[in-house]
């Protein structure tokens, strides 16, 4: 059966990097993944099995439950070894799910990006107000949350609406470029930015529509303005 | 269904953006349906999590599978299974047949199987195993006054089909937020035994914590915040169900994990997945 996710792997070099993940081929056979900034240290705990993943993405470093998975804050301090490409292909989505399903989707030219305008008036029930938001807040809001450094690593492929404005005029074009490897992105200013392993290739992390934590977070703009 | 070759399943369920538990069950489910090989692909995809009811629409590659089975992992029909999933699914009926030929089979959500009444008589038999049902009350516990959810009439469904057959001394259906309280079981039930079984998809707050404080068990197990507010204690997820029987005013209560982290959920899942194949 084709598999276009497995067409995708094998036509790429490894090592490469996926969000924050450094995906490296084992010596005898199969691939290590690891914490792209753990790439130079040796004591990492160890798992060997795709579903050691959902463990691992579900807490930060401090422990706190991660609820967007595409957040740049994966813990450090691991090493995952799989013994196949199937099994490759479970860790990763299990780290970034649903991401290389839709990487998958762009490289074969049947993504479907969705306006932010359009995904807000689709809404109903509690996140029906939040398509009241203006276009200045949604150019801030995304500012902020969807920032590479602190909020997101995907790279943004939706537009603000229709007439296909940019969703925000302060990021950088680096995040709509899906060229772009958005983990090697800059700390906010003053931050102390850890050294992230540069890979030869990279599977950027794309976003074909605003996901429902920034639908929330318009909704939550709209009702304190309301307050 | 055709066949399973080109078939796919797609379990969708809430998550969450806070608790942690919440999927957990659902990846269980969908890891047991993929270890059985009965499908050509197995994803799931939710409304609080990822990857998102949006993304499910781009999880199966179309010229490989050509039909997708869609089962909501919920407990009743309501708001979800009605407007979310199929408006975010891009689901127009039953069957959609999408722009690229794939088609989509929408089917009913796990909740409404006639298998569940097996399973929370299940559930209740494994929380309790030497118990003698003709001297226990079986409760099923629901939210309640849930907006557009019918949550409480389902469990009130299963309440009273367990009751039919007669094995237990009492079955109820109880609430969180609305009579017949949980809260009032000692009011509700006269037997030496009770067993309370939670009507939900997985653990969260309500069955590690609510309804704990609601039965009054909650300080025996070491799982009450204290102060409204604080932090739980770390030994808070799942210990609950490990220090059964909760012995209260002469009588034993025994308190099960949420019937949807119960394994046998699989089997429905795939039911109602064979369901939808056949209509």
């Amino acid at each position: 059966m084709r598999d276009l996710i497995e067409e995708i792997f094998n036509g790429l070099p490894v090592p490469f990097s996926f969000g924050q993940i450094l995906v490296r081929r084992r010596e005898c056979a199969g691939f290590v993944l690891l914490h792209r900034d753990d790439a130079s240290l040796d004591l990492l705990e160890t798992y060997r099995d795709a579903e050691g993943a959902i463990g691992i993405a579900k807490y930060d470093d401090a422990g706190n439950y991660r609820p967007l998975k595409t957040a740049p804050n994966l813990r450090h301090g691991w090493r995952l070894e799989l013994a196949a490409v199937e099994e490759l292909r479970r860790a990763l989505d299990y780290f970034y799910p649903g991401r290389l399903a839709v990487f998958a989707a762009w490289k074969s030219g049947y993504l479907k990006t969705t306006a932010l305008r359009e995904t807000l008036d689709r809404q109903s029930g509690m996140y029906r107000v939040a398509a009241k938001i203006s276009d200045p807040q949604i150019n801030d809001l995304v500012t902020d949350f969807c920032r590479s450094d602190t909020g997101c690593l995907r790279t943004i492929l939706w537009k603000r609406d229709r007439n296909r404005v940019i969703a925000s005029t302060k990021l950088p074009n680096e995040k709509f470029d899906p060229v772009y490897d958005q983990g090697t992105a800059s700390g906010p200013p003053g931050s102390a930015t850890p050294a992230t392993a540069a890979a030869a290739a990279t599977v950027p992390l794309l976003c074909q529509e605003a996901c429902n934590l920034l639908v929330a977070e318009c909704r939550k703009v709209v009702k304190d303005e309301d307050v | 269904m055709s066949s399973n070759k080109g078939s796919a399943l797609l379990i969708v369920a809430h998550g969450s953006t806070v608790n942690p538990d919440s999927s957990a069950p659902t990846l269980a489910h969908a890891a047991e349906i993929r270890r059985r090989k009965i499908f050509a692909g197995v994803e799931c995809a939710f409304w609080k999590e990822e990857p998102s009811l949006r993304d499910a629409i781009f999880l199966f590659d179309p010229e490989s599978l050509r039909e997708v089975y869609v089962v909501p992992n919920f407990i009743s029909e309501g708001y979800f299974t009605q407007t979310v999933i199929p408006r975010e699914l891009e689901l127009n009926g039953r069957i959609t047949k999408r722009p690229n030929g794939q088609i989509w089979n929408y089917c009913e959500p796990v909740g409404s199987h006639l298998m569940m009444t097996e399973l929370l008589l299940k559930r209740a038999h494994d929380v309790a195993p030497d118990v003698v049902p003709a001297e226990a009350s079986l409760l099923i516990v629901a939210h309640g006054t849930d907006l557009n959810e019918n949550s409480a009439v389902a469990a009130k469904r299963e309440a009273e089909k367990i009751r039919a057959f007669g094995k237990y001394a009492a079955v109820l259906n109880v609430y969180m937020e609305e009579p017949p309280l949980v809260s009032d079981w000692r009011k509700l039930t006269e037997s030496p035994n009770v067993v309370v079984v939670p009507f939900f998809i997985s653990d969260g707050l309500h069955s590690y914590e609510d309804i704990p404080i609601l039965l009054g068990i909650a300080g025996a197990a070491g799982v009450d915040r204290g102060r409204p507010g604080s932090p739980p204690p770390a030994t808070a997820h799942g210990e609950i169900f490990r220090q059964n029987p909760y012995a209260i005013d002469g009588r034993k209560l025994f308190y099960a994990p949420s019937i949807g982290t119960d394994p046998g959920f699989a089997d429905i899942i795939v039911e109602q997945a064979n369901a939808a194949g056949k209509t």
